[in-house]
């Protein structure tokens, strides 16, 4: 699914280089749920805005779903965004004073073959938001919305173009732990019932433990890299517990 | 419509628009006053144009008078006016000598009546001999003006015959000794002009409108019907200010003829003046006057132009057909004198003799000079308007331009986390531009629509307090919504490219 190669990235701050990148090579194979934790300023924000496609490397390659994008032109990064990447983030980003509804259907407004139907759209939507369990939230908008269930509008919103990679910096960042295993439980799920690709940063351990896998960044370097299926599994029967 | 709204760039955009509701509107006001001002500069230059057409054509410039007869003032080295024609003794042109001979001046003009006492200048006084029909000879037919009216460019012809005549009211012609009465009522008399003329008079005299009934019509004069047109002054004097006459009768020439309708002028530019030959007239079929007084000849033929610029052009075609019908040979000088408004005010308008002598002689195209200078002077009013308005327009759609500029702006700043999120979820560069500059052209386009509305209302407003015309076209409504929406794009492009060009990640971590 994501192979990167010698990833690098450097920005350029006034006269000196930052290498916020230094050369990272990994793969993760289709359905994995991945989780990345480290310090801030270890790289792994920018290491997902490029497996987001949201930013290029300096050097190395990076191959998604088959297909190098790491020197794709900025229309070709915006189309895979939209038909291959779902993305939820910390601070939510819904619109406000749009319903949940409207929300969830924004990245249908810029598919490739256009502005999809608005009867299209609503049904797409109201899938997406049933797979979150919020279709009765459906005309809400998120200021009448609790965190958790703006971050699931959210989810549903990342869901609607059917991706087969989904991204989440900091999902539970915003979160009160109950609502954060509840989240992290909607991911667990997608990626073993729909086979959808999930790669999650976090500071939080036990957030990370929800991860089929955990990578650990530092000084822009992978330093551990971890299959954890005990955690896993027992955090699982704890949230599912919970959901029920 | 409805499909329109709810399209996602439409309903973002209003939704957008709607969260600075006040700085909106008041953009879209910058962008009103921009647009009613085109509106309104535009109004007042088509309304000044049409207004030179109208005074143009009101002052029957595109006209052309041929007299029958080749009688001309001449014009003396001396000092006095050519506007005092009666004291004229020289031709103009001279023809040839054996045919001009020396004109007697004499005290009274054979048609005016001697034992008349006369309250107002005699058609001689207020006209000269040369407009009272001294020298007239009776050398023009109908058929002359039926050819006329086959030449290329004209537009109207109309025959004339012109007496001096005493119109009784009923009643007062069976007791000539009585003197004149001075109200209004049965006995009443009065003495002015009669024009014997064709239908199609009321067509040539674009100043005329009726103050009662009609103009005489078609049918009446194919019959040679006893019927006549009073002008405003006649009516005034036999039937009293204010007295619409249509149905009652007058009597001519111990003849009785129904009154169809009066006429007076269109403009406050011409009042109706005891003696001034139009509205101090009478006007019926001139095939009654023939009937009448048993004559075949036309006095004058009136002619116009289709364009007042074809005038010199007309007016040379018309001399060489009428020679030609008239057997004239190359030699021998006009039996007819054609007579424009140019060379009328060069006769008549007080310019030494012998300037005027030499302006006739040697400026070819007179007419189109004068056309001209009239047409120059109105028009330059106008542009000094039209400027003014431009200007103020200029000024306000910049400010409106920078307004909008403003405001999509603060949008970008307000909503740079929502554009990450866009470009996150797949929007590109163009579909955010698009977006922006859509907001623009919104507040543009709407301020665009009410400083329409405001326009029409001003430049009615104009039309009324200014007495200006003003004319709004559809065309200048569509110019000027096109300018708002142009000034939406072009001031809404700096602020939605900037939006275009914003990194997603640097967007999306904006507070």
């Amino acid at each position: 699914m994501i192979a990167v190669h010698d990833l690098a990235k450097q920005y350029h701050v006034g006269d000196h280089v930052v290498h916020a990148l230094k050369g990272v090579t990994m793969a993760v194979a289709a359905a994995e749920f991945v989780t990345i934790v480290g310090p801030s300023g270890s790289g792994k924000s920018t290491f997902m805005h490029i497996l987001g496609c949201l930013d290029r490397p300096t050097t190395g390659r990076y191959v998604l779903n088959g297909r190098d994008v790491s020197t794709l032109p900025p229309d070709e990064l915006a189309r895979v965004r939209n038909e291959t990447i779902g993305f939820v983030f910390q601070g939510f980003n819904l619109l406000a004073r749009t319903s949940a509804l409207e929300n969830v259907e924004l990245p249908l407004l810029y598919t490739r073959q256009g502005v999809v139907k608005a009867a299209e759209r609503r049904d797409r939507a109201m899938q997406a938001l049933e797979a979150v369990g919020l279709t009765d939230r459906a005309e809400h908008h998120p200021n009448q919305l609790s965190g958790g269930q703006q971050q699931r509008v959210a989810i549903a919103r990342a869901l609607v173009t059917q991706p087969s990679l989904l991204l989440a910096d900091e999902p539970t960042g915003n979160l009160d732990s109950t609502t954060s295993h509840e989240v992290m439980e909607i991911f667990a799920r997608l990626a073993s019932d729909r086979g959808i690709t999930i790669v999650v940063i976090t500071h939080e351990r036990d957030i990370a433990a929800y991860g089929s896998r955990t990578v650990d960044f530092k000084d822009g370097l992978v330093v551990t890299d971890r299959t954890n299926d005990a955690l896993r599994s027992s955090a699982l029967s704890v949230s599912s517990v919970a959901l029920d | 419509m409805r499909k329109f709204l709810r399209h996602p760039v439409v309903d973002t955009a209003v939704k957008a628009l709607s969260r600075n509701r006040l700085q909106t509107v008041l953009t879209m006001l910058g962008i009103a006053v921009g647009v009613a001002t085109v509106l309104a500069m535009m109004a007042v230059g088509a309304g000044a144009q049409r207004s030179i057409e109208q005074q143009v054509r009101a002052a029957g410039l595109n006209q052309i008078t041929i007299r029958a007869g080749n009688w001309r003032p001449k014009i003396t080295d001396s000092d006095e006016a050519v506007a005092h024609q009666g004291d004229a003794r020289e031709s103009l042109r001279h023809p040839l000598d054996r045919f001009t001979g020396d004109v007697v001046p004499i005290a009274f003009h054979p048609e005016d009546d001697p034992m008349e006492k006369h309250d107002h200048p005699t058609a001689r006084q207020r006209l000269g001999d040369l407009e009272a029909g001294l020298g007239s000879a009776a050398t023009m037919t109908f058929g002359d003006a039926e050819a006329l009216r086959r030449l290329p460019g004209v537009q109207y012809v109309a025959g004339g015959i012109h007496e001096n005549v005493r119109v009784h009211l009923d009643g007062a012609s069976h007791s000539p000794g009585r003197g004149p009465s001075t109200s209004a009522g049965p006995g009443k008399r009065w003495f002015t002009r009669m024009h014997g003329t064709d239908v199609m008079m009321p067509s040539i005299k674009r100043a005329w409108t009726f103050a009662g009934g009609r103009f005489f019509s078609e049918r009446e004069q194919e019959r040679a019907a006893q019927v006549i047109v009073l002008g405003q002054v006649v009516a005034d004097k036999l039937f009293g200010p204010g007295v619409t006459p249509v149905g009652r009768q007058v009597t001519l020439w111990a003849q009785p003829f129904e009154v169809v309708g009066v006429v007076t002028s269109a403009t406050w530019v011409v009042q109706p003046t005891p003696g001034d030959d139009q509205f101090d007239a009478v006007y019926m079929p001139y095939t009654t006057t023939q009937r009448l007084l048993n004559l075949s000849k036309l006095n004058d033929i009136t002619v116009t132009a289709e364009s007042s610029g074809d005038i010199s052009r007309l007016s040379r075609e018309i001399t060489k057909l009428l020679r030609v019908r008239h057997g004239i040979g190359d030699n021998d000088p006009d039996d007819f004198t054609l007579i424009t408004q140019a060379t009328k005010a060069l006769t008549t308008g007080g310019l030494p003799p012998s300037v005027a002598r030499a302006v006739a002689s040697n400026v070819a195209e007179l007419e189109k000079v004068t056309l001209e200078q009239l047409a120059l002077t109105m028009e330059r009013a106008s542009r000094t308007m039209t400027w003014l308005l431009a200007a103020v327009a200029a000024v306000s759609l910049l400010v409106g331009g920078i307004g909008i500029m403003n405001i999509t702006l603060l949008s970008v700043t307000e909503r740079t986390r929502e554009i990450g999120l866009r470009m996150a979820v797949g929007a590109r560069s163009r579909d955010v531009m698009r977006q922006f500059l859509f907001e623009a052209v919104v507040i543009s386009a709407a301020g665009g629509l009410a400083g329409i509305v405001v326009g029409v209302i001003a430049s009615v407003g104009i039309a009324r307090a200014l007495q200006w015309a003003t004319v709004v076209s559809p065309w200048s409504v569509a110019l000027a919504f096109g300018i708002a929406t142009g000034v939406g794009v072009f001031f809404g492009w700096y602020p939605a490219r900037r939006a275009s060009k914003l990194d997603p990640i640097v967007a999306l971590r904006r507070d």
